[in-house]
């Protein structure tokens, strides 16, 4: 204290005196020892501060000499206090200053998103409402379906997410699409025709170009029968993602041909020999990618039956493909399994998806705060985040960062996942990292046509984070889906939060389209999500709550409980 | 020359002390203020506001010199001066003077009083 104001007095002093004295006046305040030496110095201070004033005006602005090398050899300094640059200097300085400082704000930026991301497996879950939406068809997803900010046209965040274990092998080829099931198709053809065509709602969903396949016509003149081609030509423009896809309903059933996918285009008349193609095409990609070997071996024999038996003599490629989905379904009871028919020119090698597909997803995703929908703070002190995707993470890392870390100083979490169809894994690690103080292993992603097993963690602890030993609790519904149910599963399994709600949808495969002609296109789900506690996963099953209740009841059931543990505490 | 040191004189108590404590060996400030002390037997002592006043004073009439910092003192902050030979010419003419004084002085009170 008594110190600081002896700066302060010294600070007042002319400045002459000042840069000459100050600092070994300064230097005997600190060799002095008492409260009342202290006090005198600050006496003596005020003294010299009025004589200096008052007194010694003749040495205001009398710049000292300056010091030359003393005569025993010290050398001594000189300084550029008086020197006062141009004022074109200045100028000069001034915006050269300023590009340092944009441009070093832009490698900030640039390292944040690009450099400095950790590389975790890219798993990429699908939200096929969202393209329903965003096409402007009808949507068909339950009532209490969100409203998920669509993707607009094709956003393709093609940033290649590869595990830090190992790098992830690049499925080559896309991403499976939504599969819809015959009732929901049956009420509203339209839109599962739009759905099916956009399957890669985040990572290829039709892609620009792809709508102006050769004799498809663009989709803003005609948005909802374009889709199917535009399924089938962009299905293959992700090679670097896996994702799920949300059904629109939970029960498949046996398709009804020629309600099953509807696409505007010409009457093919298929014959023998090219319906012998395409089967043989389906078969050699069953046989090659189809999760379980078992089954894909007795849908081929199945196929070839119908085939022999003459059962699938469909003529219309539609009817065909429909067909055909029915056969293998009938055999799997896979509602994920599709074949595609589509008018357009599938193409064989197709583009990658373009830095213009990414900046859509980009701009979509700032224009929606990464479909972070609420993030409050709960009486309590409950922290609540209700986030309708995992968003990718090299996209919506800082997003996601500050919604977790408003949440920092929360005694307790709920993650509200009753609307979220999934996403991103690099997303699912990402906010899980905050749950935990060390690496955590969260699942494995088996890809069975090239017979490796990715795995996928948490990343490092994050600075600061206080949430890691907090109570977590995850509200899902049935319409919980995929990578979302991942995150449900994941920390369920882990014993690191407590899920409230309804059994989710079921979605544990991934898989991806994989081209046999022109026109046609089998999705075929091809990578199993693993758990490494359970060694299995949710398919078909859906995670179960640890307490159940209606959805519309979860957050409510879920604070009372968050109340509780923290009561307990 | 003479005339030129004879102009500053007579030198106040604090200049006085201080050329003094200068004139055995190079000092930085606050070690004037110690050697000052000792050498009043601690009846006369300088604060540094009053001390780099006069040192102020002092380096502009060049009777001091500063000789910058030294790498090995304690305090790196602490700056060491020297006396210019005009300071020793003025320390010593003002101890002739003084001397002068004290003579004058000791006659004075020794002699006995005169009666008119």
């Amino acid at each position: 204290m008594l110190r600081s104001l002896y700066c302060c007095l010294l600070r007042l002093h002319p400045s002459a005196f000042r840069q000459r004295f100050a600092d070994e006046m300064l230097s005997i305040l600190d060799h002095t020892a008492g409260k009342t030496a202290s006090i005198g110095l600050l006496v003596d201070g005020l003294v010299s501060l009025a004589r200096q004033w008052t007194l010694r005006p003749e040495f205001w602005h009398n710049p000292w000499p300056d010091q030359h090398p003393a005569p025993d050899g010290v050398p001594s300094f000189r300084t550029l206090a008086p020197f006062r640059p141009r004022a074109g200097a200045v100028i000069h300085g001034l915006v050269l200053s300023t590009g340092i400082f944009c441009m070093t704000c832009f490698a900030i930026r640039y390292g944040w998103i690009h450099v400095l991301h950790v590389r975790i497996p890219e798993v990429q879950f699908d939200v096929p409402q969202s393209i329903q939406m965003k096409s402007g068809t009808v949507a068909s997803a339950g009532p209490e379906r969100p409203t998920v900010p669509a993707p607009s046209d094709n956003q393709s965040p093609v940033a290649r997410l590869a595990a830090p274990q190992s790098a992830f092998n690049v499925p080559t080829q896309t991403p499976l699409a939504p599969f819809e099931t015959q009732d929901h198709v049956a009420q509203n053809p339209v839109a599962h025709s739009s759905e099916a065509g956009c399957p890669q709602s985040r990572v290829s969903p039709c892609a620009q170009p792809a709508v102006e396949v050769a004799g498809q016509p663009k989709r803003k003149l005609v948005p909802e029968s374009a889709r199917l081609g535009d399924l089938q030509s962009n299905s293959l423009l992700l090679p670097d993602s896996f994702r799920f896809s949300q059904p629109r309903t939970e029960q498949a059933k046996p398709l009804n041909p020629g309600t099953m996918i509807r696409t505007e285009g010409r009457d093919v008349n298929l014959s023998a020999a090219e319906r012998q193609q395409v089967i043989h095409g389906a078969v050699a990609n069953l046989t090659k990618y189809y999760i379980d070997p078992d089954v894909a071996q007795r849908m081929a024999q199945a196929l070839w039956a119908h085939e022999k038996s003459g059962d699938d003599a469909a003529t219309d490629g539609e009817a065909f493909a429909d067909l055909i989905t029915t056969q293998m379904r009938d055999v799997s009871h896979d509602r994920y399994l599709m074949m595609v028919y589509s008018t357009g020119t599938t193409p064989a090698n197709p583009p990658a998806p373009t830095p213009d597909d990414v900046a859509r997803y980009r701009k979509e995703m700032e224009g929606n705060n990464c479909t972070f929908e609420k993030v409050k703070i709960l009486p309590h002190n409950i922290g609540y985040l209700k986030f309708n995707e995992f968003p990718d993470a090299s996209i919506c890392r800082t997003t996601a960062a500050a919604a977790m870390a408003s949440m920092n100083h929360a005694d307790a979490i709920i993650f509200d996942l009753r609307d979220n169809p999934g996403g991103y894994a690099n997303m699912v690690a990402l906010i899980a990292s905050y749950l935990f103080d060390h690496p955590t292993h969260l699942n494995d992603f088996y890809n069975r046509s090239e017979n490796t097993t990715e795995q996928s963690w948490t990343l490092p602890p994050v600075p600061g984070n206080r949430l890691a030993k907090k109570p977590a609790f995850v509200l899902t519904s049935s319409s919980t889906f995929s990578a979302a149910e991942g995150f449900s599963y994941d920390l369920k399994m882990l014993k690191r939060a407590t899920l409230v709600g309804e059994t989710t949808s079921g979605r544990g495969h991934m898989g991806m389209g994989h081209r046999i002609d022109d026109h046609f296109t089998i999705r075929i789900p091809g990578i199993r999500v693993i758990n490494p506690i359970s060694k299995t996963n949710w398919e078909g099953t859906g995670v179960e709550p640890d307490v159940r209740v209606k959805a519309a009841d979860a957050l409510k059931t879920a604070e009372k409980l968050a109340e509780r543990t923290l009561q307990k505490k | 020359m003479k005339d030129e040191i004879s102009k500053f004189l007579p030198l106040s108590p604090a200049i006085l002390h201080m050329l003094l404590a200068l004139a055995a060996e190079d000092l930085h400030g606050y070690a004037i203020m110690q050697e000052v002390a000792r050498q009043s037997e601690g009846k006369y002592k300088l604060g540094p506001g009053t001390l780099y006043d006069n040192l102020q004073k002092l380096l502009h009439r060049k009777f001091v010199e500063e000789l910058g910092r030294r790498a090995e003192d304690e305090d790196p902050r602490r700056r060491y001066y020297r006396l210019t030979s005009l300071g020793r010419g003025v320390l010593a003419a003002e101890t002739d003077r003084l001397s002068e004084v004290v003579r004058e002085a000791r006659l004075r009170l020794l002699a006995k009083p005169r009666r008119a």
